[in-house]
């Protein structure tokens, strides 16, 4: 007679064992496992939030594959790549130049759970999520690379973090952190609870759903099943989470409460433009700000409430920062596009910029008029004025541009002098982090420290170029050729004859 | 006489930036180097030949002040607000 599930698996996850020529310690350091003043036997009570055997898994597994390789030969062949929109075809490079590599990073940060983690049964779950991400690096991977002869910019997804491409550099500084730095309990609580259980939504969930509204049912149907996954192994972070809280809560509140803020920071300069700005208008079923509240928001509140954690004491900031964040990284985005390696859609046409007001109150006053100046300069073929001429100031902790958290209204100087040196911040709350564990921040340089230490020559801006590994086959423009501006340009003569 | 890099934000724009100036800049010439990234790009100038003033913290520096007599550290935020 076949045993069931229930019969074996109780025993078959249970591979502890006492040590007898070794110290426990030796074996499972606490640097790595994190379990730092929590007892051995508290980790007893980490229950697995999901039970799946190996050969259930390599089931189920296979068949998800198989549907997307069969939805994407299918697409390959119909050749429905050059009927996508150029500003959602931008979106999707992004993606895969920016997340095809944390895969990567999480197949690793799950390796360390397989080895280190300080409890057997979760252990036994980082198997699989280590397959999953193998899983979806070489989906990215696969998906990329049948594109490369549509256009090189894939080659970013492989070729992005050997760059020091500025957004490259602020993602990797984030997942370097929390994913490879981090011990087994830091990395699953900002990475599998808050990163992956919150965050993924929105790139895994809204994007999809945009991406299947503008045609691209290959990139959605990967984007889909990565979040199948992502679904299942996030939720190692729960059980992580009661187990902190019980012996450390203090401690918990402050990985989550830091992860919260860094993730939002990126996804607002990832995600944020794209659905505020690349998706075209038409196809648009939420503002980035709508489903953060509706998908990250609520459901990061309800995760606080039911643990017990406290909303994080930037909760008005954060707030604040739905409304502009993503606008200020949008105009940063567009104004430094020789520095992407993706093409940006301006997206502020008048329709477009109706539909910015409508959904956020606030947008004419803290951004429309900086796009005007910059509509004025295409029409009257100033071109060179709408481009940059030296690297904005960089914030110490999430490497992003000062300014482009929050409102130019509310841009002060939020900075402090640390052995000797001046390091600044994006908000109060990247300076709290930074505060919380200085010895961890403060040796990483920005692209702007390593500008002013030299190791970018010649000093200027095609020499920073260059240092980034941007070429001019996959340096950004507009993904328009500015023809959107025209439409402001009977207005803008108007005004300038004034003048 | 040296390169010196401050962060400088013209007031009214959204990013401050890397600006490189000089210990013997003055006030007016730091103030010239930092709105130039600002004014007339995404911050429209003002009527006529626009006029500038430098500002650490509250206080508003001379406008014929070296930068060099400032001893700042390196990176040190300075605002320029355009004159009205
Ligand atoms: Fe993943
Ligand atoms: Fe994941």
């Amino acid at each position: 007679m076949l045993l069931t599930q229930d019969d074996w698996y109780e025993t078959s996850r249970d591979l502890d064992w006492t040590f007898s020529y070794v110290d426990r310690a030796a074996a499972f350091p606490t640097e790595w496992t994190g379990a730092e003043g929590i007892p051995e036997d508290a980790w007893e009570a980490w229950e697995e939030p999901f039970r799946v055997s190996y050969r259930d898994y390599v089931r189920v597994q296979r068949e998800k594959e198989s549907g997307v390789k069969a939805v994407s030969n299918a697409l390959q062949r119909a050749g429905s790549y050059d009927q996508l929109p150029a500003s959602h075809v931008a979106a999707s490079q992004m993606h895969m130049g920016l997340i095809t590599m944390v895969e990567y990073m999480a197949v690793t940060m799950q390796s360390r759970f397989c080895r280190f983690a300080p409890s057997p049964k979760w252990r036994n779950l980082g198997v699989f999520g280590l397959l999953d991400e193998t899983r979806h690096t070489q989906l990215s991977l696969r998906f990329s690379h049948a594109l490369l002869k549509h256009d090189t910019r894939f080659d970013w997804a492989q070729k992005a973090y050997h760059t020091n491409q500025w957004a490259v550099v602020a993602a990797k500084n984030l997942f370097d952190d929390i994913m490879l730095n981090a011990d087994c309990v830091e990395a699953c609580l900002a990475s599998n609870l808050t990163l992956e259980h919150g965050f993924s939504n929105i790139q895994f969930v809204a994007l999809a759903s945009d991406a299947m509204a503008a045609g691209d049912v290959n990139w959605s149907n990967l984007l889909s099943s990565i979040q199948t996954d992502e679904a299942r192994h996030a939720q190692q972070g729960f059980p992580t989470l009661e187990v902190v809280m019980a012996h450390d809560p203090g401690r918990a509140q402050r990985i989550v409460d830091v992860a919260f803020w860094r993730a939002s920071r990126i996804f607002q300069t990832l995600t944020g433009p794209a659905m505020d700005y690349y998706t075209p208008l038409d196809k648009r079923k939420m503002s980035y700000k709508e489903f953060m509240l509706e998908w990250i928001v609520d459901q990061h509140e309800r995760v606080l409430e039911d643990y017990g954690l406290k909303r994080p004491w930037y909760w008005d900031d954060f707030l604040y920062s739905l409304d502009n964040g993503q606008h200020a990284m949008q105009l940063g985005l567009w104004f430094y596009r020789p520095t992407l390696f993706w093409n940006t859609s301006a997206g502020v046409s008048r329709d477009e910029r109706a539909w910015l007001n409508d959904k956020y109150p606030q947008w004419e006053e803290n951004w429309g008029v900086l796009w005007d100046e910059v509509i004025r300069n295409i029409n009257a073929g100033h071109i060179d004025r709408t481009l940059p001429e030296t690297l904005p100031a960089l914030c110490s902790v999430t490497q992003l541009p000062l300014g482009t958290a929050m409102s130019r209204d509310r841009l002060a100087p939020v900075s402090l002098v640390r052995d000797g040196r001046v390091h600044h911040f994006d908000s109060e709350i990247s300076k709290w982090c930074f505060e919380q564990e200085p010895e961890r921040y403060a040796g990483h340089r920005t692209v702007v420290d390593r500008f002013i230490g030299g190791e970018i020559q010649p000093m200027d801006l095609p020499g920073a170029l260059a240092w980034m590994g941007l070429t001019p086959d996959v340096m950004g423009d507009d993904t328009d050729g500015y023809r959107w501006a025209r439409e402001y340009a009977t207005e803008s003569k108007a005004t300038e004859s004034k003048a | 006489m040296a390169l010196f890099p401050i962060v400088g934000r013209l007031v009214g724009d959204f990013i401050p930036h890397l600006v490189a100036v000089d210990t013997d800049d003055t006030m007016d010439t730091v103030a010239r180097k930092v709105a130039v990234h600002s004014v007339g790009r995404r911050v429209a100038a003002p009527p006529g030949v626009p006029s500038y003033d430098v500002y650490l913290g509250d206080r508003r520096l001379d406008p014929s002040v070296k930068l060099g007599e400032l001893s700042l550290l390196p990176l040190q935020w300075l605002d320029v607000r355009i004159r009205d």
